[in-house]
C-alpha cells in the first residue's frame, strides 16, 4: 500500500511540474514575442535568413550582403549554406515544418517548379530587375503556372578544357566542328596521350559530356524546339547519332574510365597525362587552384560545319526565391531585387568567375569572358537536364546510367535510347 | 513441535510479500516509460508514418491523395520499378548468401582458431575486431582508394608481384562490383561476428571435449558433432542478424557507388532503391508514396524471414 501510494504522489508530482514547465514556457515564450514586436517598431530591425548549397560561396555573399546593406542597414542576411548533397532534405523538411528560411536556393527547372507548385514561393513577375534576364534563363524558375518564382543567380556552361602546352607541342590546332575534334583525338592517342580525362563512376558526367558533344549532332535548338512541341523524341535518329557519338568516343577515353572518380580524371588532366577534360565552366575555379602553373584553353562547343556558327551548352545552375510564409515579404523583396540587380551580377563574376544569368554583366576572366561571348551569340540548353527533369526516376538519370550500362557492354546505342525514351513517355504520363 | 512455528509464518507473510512485488513490478513498468517513449517516438512513429504515407499519392513532397494499395501496385507491375526491385531483391540475397560463407564461416573459423591454444590470442582479437571501429563511411573511402583501377594499392601490388591479369577495375565492372562490396563488408563485421562465436565456444565444457579425446574422437569430427552443436544459439542469432543487416544494407553501397548502385545498377539494394525514390537526386525525382511502399515491403520482408528463420532455428534446437 505504501508503495502504491508513494507511485501516486510521485507520479503527481512530475505531472504538477510538467504542467508548471509547459505554463510557465507559454508566458515566457508570450513574454518575448511581445518584446520582439516591441523592438521591431523601435529600430525596425530585420533578420532574412537565406539558405544555399554552396558554402564555398560564403565570401562572396558577405562581400555582396555588405553592399546591400549599404543601401539597407535595417536589413541583415543570415546566410546558412548547406552541403550539396544534403541540401534538397534539409530544405523540404523546413519547408514542410514551416519554419524555412525567408530567402532560398532554388533547384534548376524540374526542381524549382515541385516547390513553386507546393505554393511554398511568392511570385516575383513583378520585381524590379527581372526583366533584365533572359525569358530562357527564367525558365529555370517557374512553375506550372507559369509565373516566375525565382531569380536565376548563375550560368553554367558545358565546355572542353585543354592543355594548350600539349596541343603546342603535338601541333594541334583547336577543332572547331566535331569531325576536326575526332581527328585530334586520334592524333593525340597515337602519340599516347589520353585524349580526353573522362571518368563515368558517377554517371552524371556521361550526360554532361553529351551535352557538350551531342548538341551538333543533333541539330541544336531546332531539336530541342521540337522536343518542346513534341515534333520530336530521342528515338530520332539525330538524337541516335549524338549517342553513337558517346559509343565512338569511347576508345578516347582512359582504360576502365567506368571506374573512375571525377578526381581521377582531373588528376590525369592535370598531370599531362590527359589532353582535354569535359565538364561545367565551374570547374575552371578548381583547375585553376589545383594546377596555377598549368595553361587551359576551352572549346566551348562545337559547330556544325566548318565555318557556321559554334553553340555553347548554357544552363542556369540556381536561382534564388523568397518563401511565401516569411514574415518579412517587404524586406525580402528588396533583397531579392538587389539580387537580380546588375551590381550582385557583377560581384557573383568577379568574385567567383562564374557566368552570371543577369544581362550586361561583364565577367573579369578571361577564359569566362570568352565563354560568356560565345554563349550570349548562341547558347542551346542542357537537353537532358532541362526538358527531361521530370519523372520517378528522372529520364536524365535513367539515360545517364544507360550510358554507363552501354560502355559495360550491357546495352547498344539503341538500348540507351530505348530506355531512355521508354521513361519519358512514363514521366510524361505522371 | 518446534518446526511448525516457521511454516506458519511464512504462510501468514505470503499474502503481503505477493503484493509487494506486484507493486514492484509496476515500478519496473514505470522506469520503462521513458525508454519506451524515446523508442515509440523514434521508431514506431516513423515506421506507423511509412505505412500511412505508402497508401497515398505524393505532389512532391506533400500528401495528396489516398490511393489505397496502388503505390504496391506500381511497384510490382510497372516498368521500371518492377524490374528495379526484382534486381534489387537479387542483389539483397546474393549479399546474405556471400556474406554468410565470407562472414560467419570466417568469424567461426577465426574463433576455433583462438580458442585452441593459440599464442597471442589477444593481439588477434583486437586485430580482427577493429574495423569494427571504423565508420562505415570511412571503410567505404579507404577501400575506393585501395581498389581504384589506376592508383590503388592493389592493382599496383599485383602489377609489381607480376599478376597483371589479376589487376580489374573492380568498383567499374558489373561483373565484381557487388561481390567486392560484399567482401568489404564482411571483412569490417567478421572481428564482432568472431567475438559472439568465441564467447559461445568459450561456454562449452572443456569437460565434453577430453570424453571425445579419450573416445579417440578427430578434430573434424569433434567440431561437427560437439562444437557447433552446442553453440547453435549463437550461430542462430548471428544468421538473423547478418540477414536483417543483408537486408538493410545501404551505408557502403552509397559511401562506395552512390544512390544509383552503380556501375548500370549492378550493386543497387532495395536500401539504395528505396533512397533514390524516397529522396530523389539533385535534380528531383522525389516519390516518397513510392518509397515508403519499398520500406513497408523491405520491413515486412525482414519481418517475416526472420520469423521463418527463428521457427526453424527453434525447432532443429528441440529436435536436439
Amino acid at each position: 500500500m505504501k508503495v502504491k501510494r508513494f507511485l501516486v504522489w510521485g507520479l503527481l508530482l512530475v505531472l504538477s511540474f510538467a504542467i508548471i514547465g509547459c505554463s510557465s514556457s507559454e508566458t515566457s515564450k508570450e513574454n518575448t514575442d511581445k518584446e520582439g514586436s516591441d523592438a521591431e517598431k523601435v529600430s525596425e530591425k530585420v533578420e532574412l535568413t537565406m539558405y544555399s548549397w554552396r558554402p564555398e560561396d560564403r565570401e562572396m555573399y558577405e562581400k555582396a550582403i555588405k553592399k546591400f546593406q549599404e543601401k539597407h542597414p535595417e536589413i541583415s542576411i543570415d546566410f546558412q549554406p548547406y552541403e550539396s548533397t544534403e541540401y534538397n532534405t534539409i530544405l523540404s523538411n523546413a519547408l514542410v515544418s514551416g519554419d524555412g528560411p525567408d530567402i532560398l536556393q532554388l533547384r534548376p527547372y524540374s526542381g524549382a517548379t515541385t516547390i513553386a507548385d507546393n505554393n511554398y514561393l511568392l511570385p516575383l513577375d513583378d520585381l524590379t530587375g527581372i526583366e533584365n534576364i533572359n525569358k530562357e534563363y527564367l525558365d529555370a524558375a517557374k512553375g506550372s503556372d507559369g509565373k516566375v518564382y525565382g531569380v536565376p543567380l548563375s550560368l553554367n556552361s558545358g565546355v572542353i578544357f585543354y592543355n594548350k602546352e600539349i596541343f603546342e607541342k603535338q601541333g594541334i590546332k583547336v577543332p572547331k566542328t566535331w569531325d576536326e575534334f575526332m581527328t585530334v583525338c586520334e592524333k593525340l592517342k597515337k602519340n599516347d596521350i589520353i585524349p580526353i580525362a573522362q571518368s563515368g563512376r558517377a554517371a552524371y558526367l556521361l550526360s554532361m559530356t553529351h551535352a557538350v558533344i551531342g548538341p551538333d549532332a543533333y541539330g541544336h535548338n531546332d531539336f530541342v524546339d521540337k522536343i518542346v512541341s513534341g515534333d520530336a523524341n530521342l528515338e530520332d535518329p539525330k538524337f541516335v547519332e549524338s549517342v553513337q557519338r558517346m559509343k565512338d568516343l569511347e576508345k578516347f577515353f582512359p582504360k576502365d574510365f567506368i571506374a573512375l572518380e571525377d578526381n581521377d580524371a582531373q588528376t590525369l588532366f592535370y598531370t599531362g597525362q590527359a589532353a582535354m577534360y569535359i565538364n561545367g565552366d565551374y570547374r575552371l575555379a578548381t583547375i585553376e587552384g589545383t594546377a596555377p602553373d598549368m595553361s587551359i584553353g576551352v572549346i566551348p562547343g562545337f559547330a556544325a560545319e566548318d565555318g557556321g556558327e559554334l553553340a555553347v551548352t548554357t544552363w542556369v545552375d540556381g536561382s534564388y526565391a523568397a518563401a511565401k510564409n516569411t514574415k518579412h515579404p517587404e524586406e525580402a523583396k528588396l533583397f531579392m531585387e538587389f539580387l537580380a540587380s546588375k551590381e550582385f551580377g557583377q560581384i557573383f563574376t568577379d568574385e567567383s568567375d562564374r557566368l552570371s544569368a543577369i544581362n550586361g554583366v561583364t565577367p573579369k576572366h578571361p577564359i569566362v569572358k570568352e565563354i560568356s561571348a560565345a554563349a550570349a551569340k548562341h547558347s542551346t540548353p542542357y537537353l537532358m537536364l532541362v526538358h527531361f527533369g521530370e519523372g520517378e526516376p528522372t529520364t536524365k538519370t535513367t539515360f545517364e546510367n544507360a550510358l554507363q550500362g552501354m560502355y559495360l557492354g550491357k546495352l547498344t546505342v539503341e538500348g540507351v535510347i530505348d530506355e531512355a525514351q521508354k521513361n519519358a513517355d512514363r514521366a510524361a504520363k505522371e | 513441535m518446534p518446526e511448525l512455528k516457521p511454516s506458519s509464518l511464512i504462510e501468514v507473510s505470503a499474502k503481503p510479500a505477493r503484493k509487494t512485488f506486484n507493486a514492484r513490478k509496476h515500478l519496473a513498468h514505470l522506469f520503462l516509460l521513458p525508454a519506451a517513449l524515446l523508442y515509440g517516438t523514434f521508431q514506431l512513429f516513423p515506421l506507423i508514418t511509412a505505412v500511412i504515407n505508402s497508401f497515398y499519392s505524393w505532389k512532391g513532397f506533400s500528401r495528396d491523395s489516398f490511393i489505397g494499395l496502388q503505390n504496391f501496385i506500381t511497384l510490382f507491375t510497372e516498368s521500371p520499378y518492377k524490374e528495379t526491385f526484382v534486381n534489387a531483391f537479387k542483389h539483397n540475397w546474393t549479399f546474405f548468401f556471400v556474406n554468410v560463407c565470407s562472414e560467419l564461416v570466417m568469424a567461426y573459423i577465426l574463433a576455433l582458431i583462438i580458442n585452441s591454444r593459440l599464442k597471442g590470442k589477444e593481439f588477434f582479437k583486437t586485430i580482427f575486431f577493429l574495423p569494427k571501429l571504423l565508420s562505415v563511411i570511412v571503410i567505404g573511402f579507404l577501400f575506393s582508394l585501395i581498389l581504384n583501377p589506376t592508383t590503388g594499392a592493389l592493382n599496383l601490388f599485383l602489377k609489381s608481384v607480376g599478376l597483371d591479369f589479376l589487376a580489374h577495375p573492380w568498383l567499374g565492372s558489373t561483373d565484381t562490383a557487388l561481390i567486392t562490396i560484399i567482401l568489404i563488408n564482411s571483412w569490417a563485421g567478421v572481428g564482432f561476428s568472431m567475438l559472439i562465436f568465441l564467447a559461445s565456444l568459450q561456454s562449452i565444457d572443456k569437460e565434453i571435449f577430453e570424453a571425445a579425446k579419450i573416445d579417440g574422437a578427430s578434430t573434424l569430427k569433434t567440431i561437427f558433432t560437439i562444437t557447433i552443436p552446442m553453440t547453435m544459439n549463437a550461430i542462430m542469432t548471428m544468421t538473423i542478424l547478418t540477414f536483417i543487416g543483408c537486408f538493410e544494407t545501404f551505408e557502403l553501397i552509397y559511401a562506395m557507388q552512390g544512390s544509383s548502385g552503380g556501375p548500370y545498377y549492378s550493386t543497387d539494394v532495395l536500401g539504395t532503391y528505396f533512397y533514390r525514390l524516397a529522396f530523389g537526386s539533385v535534380e528531383g525525382g522525389q516519390a516518397i508514396g513510392l518509397g515508403s511502399a519499398i520500406a513497408v515491403v523491405l520491413f515486412l520482408i525482414i519481418a517475416c524471414s526472420t520469423a521463418i528463420l527463428m521457427i526453424y532455428f527453434k525447432r532443429k534446437d528441440f529436435e536436439r
